[in-house]
C-alpha cells in the first residue's frame, strides 16, 4: 500500500505541483468544460483561441475534410485514424501527392500537453504553429496548400452554406481564412482527451489490474526498467506544459537507434535536432512521445522501424540497437551522444511481457470509440 | 466673458509655445524626395530570367534554368557623405511592409513557378540631400517598429495572420515558424532521376529557433543568417544592386548533390552549404567553437563578391 502511494505520487508528482485541481475555475466555462480525471492538469489553452463547443465542432469537421488539402485528396485524418489512436499504422506518412514524409504520423491522444510539437522541433510550441506544417510544407508535400491553391481552397468553404453559418457563429465578424480554420481544429485536437484506460480506471479505483499488469507497472515505474524517466508523466512522456505551467526547458533524448558512423550519426534527414541546429551533441535527440494507446501506434520511434511492443522492449533492455548490415550498419549502444538513461538493463522474458502486459492498460477504448471525435460524417 | 476669452487665449498660446518650443523657430522644411533602389539578377555577365538558359554555373559548369528567384530585403538605408546612414522609408504597398521589401525576378514563364509578376526595385521617400552609398540587409528582421512605434513581429509571424509581402506562403518556412529569406530554385541541365525534372535549392533563412518558454509568439535562432551588404560608393540615379548567381554559386557542383538537402536548404552541415555560405561571407557554424557567431557575417557586407553595383 505505501509502495501504491508512493507510485501514485510519482506519477502525480506533475499536477500535484502545478497548482491546478478540479475545483480550479480554468476547468469550466459558460462554453467549454475539461472532463478531466483529478490527476490531469488544467491544459493551457492560447488565449487568442478559447476553446467552446461550437469551434470544437467545427474543426472536428475541418479535421475530417479532404477539402482542406490543394488537390481534395486528403484530410488530417488520412495519417491520423481514430481506430490507431490518430497514427497511421505506416513506418512513415504518405502526404496528399503522394510525398513520404521522413517520419512516423504521430498520436494525437493528449497533445494538449505537449510542450513541444512533431518529433524534433523546438520551434513548433503551439497546435496552431504545427499545423502550418503539414499544411503548407512543400519538402515534402503533405496536405499541399500553396500559394496557387490557397483562394480555391478557402473558397470550398466561403461557398459551403452549412460551413459559411458555422465559421459565423464561432468567429463573428471574421473572415473564413486559414487563421480560422487552423484555430477551429487546433481546438479539436485539444479536446482529444484520453483519460479512460484501464491504467485510469485502475487510478480511480473503478478498475483492479492483473498480476501480470500490475508486476509490469511497478518495472515500469522501478529502477529495473527505468522506463518512467522520459515516460512517467500523467501523459507517459516528459514534455508536459499546462495551465499552472512555469519555466521548463524541452526535453529530448538520443536512445542509440543508430550509430551509422562509429561517431553517433544518425541517417539522414532523421538526425533530430541536429537537422535544425547543427550542434554534435543534438545528434539523433528526439522527443520522448506519451505512451497513452501505445498499442495502438505501432510501428514505432520517429522512422517507424521498430515494428512491435516486444521489440521495442527488447531494444531498451540492449541499451541500443546494433544494425549489422545494410547502410544504417553500425553500434548504436554505443552512440556517443546516447541518454545516459539508456543503459542496458536486465529483463527477462517475464518481465518483457509484464511492460508489455502494463503498456496496453493505457488503450483508451472508449477514445479510439468515442463518436465525439469520429468523422461526423459518418458517425452514428 | 470678452476678457475670460482673451485671457484663455493668452494662456494657451503661452502653453503651445512652451510646449513645442523645438518648432518655435521655424525652419523651411527640406522636402523628401523619391527613391527607387533597382535591383538585378545575374549569372555572370547575363541576366537572369525564367526562359533563358544560364550558362556554366559551380564547380562543373552546370547549365541550369531558373525555377524560382526571390528573396527579403530590409533595413534599406542611403549613405551620406559624412558616412551616416538614413533610413529610407519604404512605401507601402504589396511588396513592402515596414521596412521589408519582397524582390521577385521570377515571373512564372519557363520553368518558373512563383508569381506572373516581378519586381526589381525597392521604393520609398528619404530625406533630401545628396547619398553617395547604400546598406541593407538581406533577410525579414524578427520585429520592425509600426507607425505607431509599436513593435511588429516579422519574421516569425503567422503567414496566414500579417500584410504582404509576408503572408506569401511560398517563402514562409512553417518548420522553423519563419520565412525564407532567400528562395533560388534552379533546374540544372543534368539527366532526369526517376522521369522527374532535378530541382536544386536554395533557401536562406534563421535556423535553429526556439519558441520563447513564455510567449509562444517570440523566438530566438541559433542561427540568424541576416547578410548585410554595404556599398560605399552607390549613386542610386545611375547604379542598380546586382546578384549574382555565378559568384553564389562558385566551386558549388550543381551536377549532382554531396549530401543533406537538394542543394542547400541552410543546414549547418549541409556540404552545398558550406560553399555558399562562404561565398556570401556568412559563417554557417561557428567559426571556431565557443565563438557564438554561427548564422552571423563575418564583416559589414562591404567586401560582398555575390552582391555587386553596375551601371543600370
Amino acid at each position: 500500500m505505501i509502495l501504491r502511494c508512493l507510485l501514485a505520487a510519482l506519477v502525480l508528482g506533475g499536477c500535484v505541483q502545478s497548482g491546478t485541481s478540479t475545483d480550479d475555475p480554468a476547468r469550466q466555462s459558460a462554453s467549454w468544460s475539461w472532463a478531466l480525471p483529478f490527476y490531469f492538469p488544467t491544459p493551457k489553452v492560447p488565449s487568442d483561441n478559447p476553446m467552446s463547443e461550437a469551434k470544437f465542432q467545427l474543426g472536428r469537421a475541418l479535421f475530417y475534410e479532404v477539402r482542406l488539402s490543394g488537390n481534395g485528396q486528403q484530410s488530417c485524418a488520412s495519417c491520423h485514424e481514430q481506430g490507431k489512436a490518430f497514427t497511421d499504422g505506416r513506418a512513415v506518412a504518405t502526404g496528399s501527392t503522394g510525398e513520404h514524409t521522413p517520419r512516423n504520423a504521430q498520436n494525437l491522444a493528449n497533445v494538449a500537453w505537449h510542450s513541444t510539437y512533431t518529433w524534433a522541433n523546438p520551434a513548433l510550441v503551439t497546435l496552431e504553429r504545427q499545423m502550418e506544417v503539414p499544411l503548407f510544407a512543400e519538402h515534402p508535400v503533405e496536405m499541399g496548400v500553396n500559394d496557387q491553391n490557397k483562394a480555391t481552397v478557402l473558397a470550398r468553404f466561403q461557398a459551403d452554406r452549412d460551413y459559411v453559418q458555422r465559421f459565423a457563429e464561432v468567429f463573428p465578424g471574421e473572415p473564413i481564412g486559414f487563421s480560422q480554420i487552423i484555430k477551429a481544429i487546433a481546438t479539436f485536437q485539444r479536446g482529444l482527451i484520453s483519460a479512460a484506460s484501464k491504467y485510469d480506471q485502475y487510478l480511480q479505483g473503478k478498475a483492479a489490474l492483473s498480476a501480470a499488469e500490475l508486476r509490469g507497472k511497478d518495472l515500469f515505474f522501478g529502477e529495473q526498467a527505468e522506463c518512467f524517466h522520459c515516460h512517467g508523466s500523467f501523459n507517459f512522456n516528459d514534455q508536459v506544459v499546462h495551465a499552472g505551467s512555469g519555466l521548463a526547458e524541452a526535453l529530448f533524448h538520443n536512445t542509440g537507434l543508430y550509430n551509422i558512423d562509429g561517431k553517433g550519426g544518425f541517417p539522414e534527414p532523421n538526425r533530430g535536432l541536429f537537422e535544425l541546429s547543427g550542434v554534435p551533441r543534438d545528434m539523433g535527440m528526439f522527443r520522448a512521445p506519451s505512451l497513452r494507446n501505445v498499442a495502438l501506434t505501432a510501428p514505432y520511434m520517429h522512422d517507424g522501424s521498430i515494428a512491435t511492443l516486444e521489440e521495442a522492449l527488447d531494444f531498451y533492455a540492449a541499451g541500443g540497437r546494433e544494425i549489422k548490415t545494410g547502410p544504417h550498419r553500425g553500434d548504436g549502444r554505443l552512440n556517443p551522444f546516447k541518454s545516459d538513461l539508456i543503459v542496458r538493463i536486465q529483463l527477462n522474458e517475464q518481465d518483457k511481457a509484464n511492460i508489455v502486459a502494463f503498456l496496453k492498460t493505457l488503450t483508451d477504448e472508449k477514445f479510439i470509440n468515442d463518436q465525439r471525435f469520429a468523422d461526423p460524417r459518418r458517425s452514428k | 466673458m470678452r476678457l475670460y476669452a482673451i485671457l484663455a487665449c493668452l494662456i494657451l498660446s503661452a502653453c503651445n509655445s512652451s510646449g513645442d518650443s523645438a518648432t518655435a523657430t521655424p525652419i523651411s522644411p527640406q522636402p523628401d524626395q523619391a527613391v527607387a533602389v533597382q535591383f538585378a539578377l545575374k549569372a555572370g555577365g547575363q541576366t537572369a530570367e525564367c526562359n533563358t538558359t544560364l550558362p556554366a554555373l559551380g564547380s562543373r559548369a552546370t547549365s541550369a534554368k531558373l525555377r524560382d528567384a526571390r528573396l527579403y530585403v530590409h533595413d534599406i538605408k542611403l549613405i551620406n557623405a559624412l558616412g551616416q546612414e538614413v533610413p529610407l522609408a519604404l512605401t507601402q504597398n504589396a511588396l513592402q511592409y515596414l521596412n521589408v521589401a519582397m524582390l521577385d525576378f521570377e515571373n512564372t514563364t519557363g520553368n518558373c513557378v512563383g508569381s506572373s509578376a516581378l519586381n526589381q526595385q525597392v521604393t520609398g521617400t528619404a530625406p533630401s540631400g545628396q547619398y553617395v552609398g547604400l546598406s541593407f540587409k538581406v533577410g525579414v528582421p524578427d520585429t520592425a517598429k509600426d507607425a505607431a512605434g509599436k513593435e511588429v513581429i516579422l519574421n516569425h509571424s503567422d503567414t496566414m495572420a500579417v500584410p504582404s509581402p509576408l503572408d506569401n506562403m511560398a517563402l514562409g518556412w512553417s518548420w522553423q515558424a519563419g520565412r525564407r529569406f532567400v528562395q533560388l530554385e534552379l533546374n540544372p541541365d543534368v539527366p532526369a532521376v526517376n522521369g522527374k525534372t532535378v530541382n536544386w535549392f536554395f533557401h536562406l533563412g534563421a535556423t535553429g529557433c526556439k519558441a520563447d518558454a513564455v510567449n509562444a509568439n517570440l523566438f530566438s535562432c541559433s542561427n540568424p543568417n541576416i547578410l548585410p551588404l554595404r556599398f560605399a560608393s552607390f549613386d542610386v540615379a545611375k547604379q542598380r544592386v546586382v546578384l549574382d548567381l555565378a559568384s553564389l554559386l562558385q566551386g558549388v557542383d550543381l551536377s549532382q548533390d554531396a549530401g543533406g538537402a537538394m542543394g542547400c536548404m541552410s543546414g549547418p552541415t549541409d556540404p552545398e552549404c558550406a560553399q555558399i555560405f562562404n561565398n556570401l561571407d556568412l559563417n554557417l557554424n561557428e567559426s571556431a567553437a565557443g565563438k557564438k557567431d554561427a548564422g552571423l557575417p563575418k564583416g559589414d557586407g562591404s567586401f560582398s563578391k555575390v552582391f555587386k553595383v553596375e551601371l543600370k
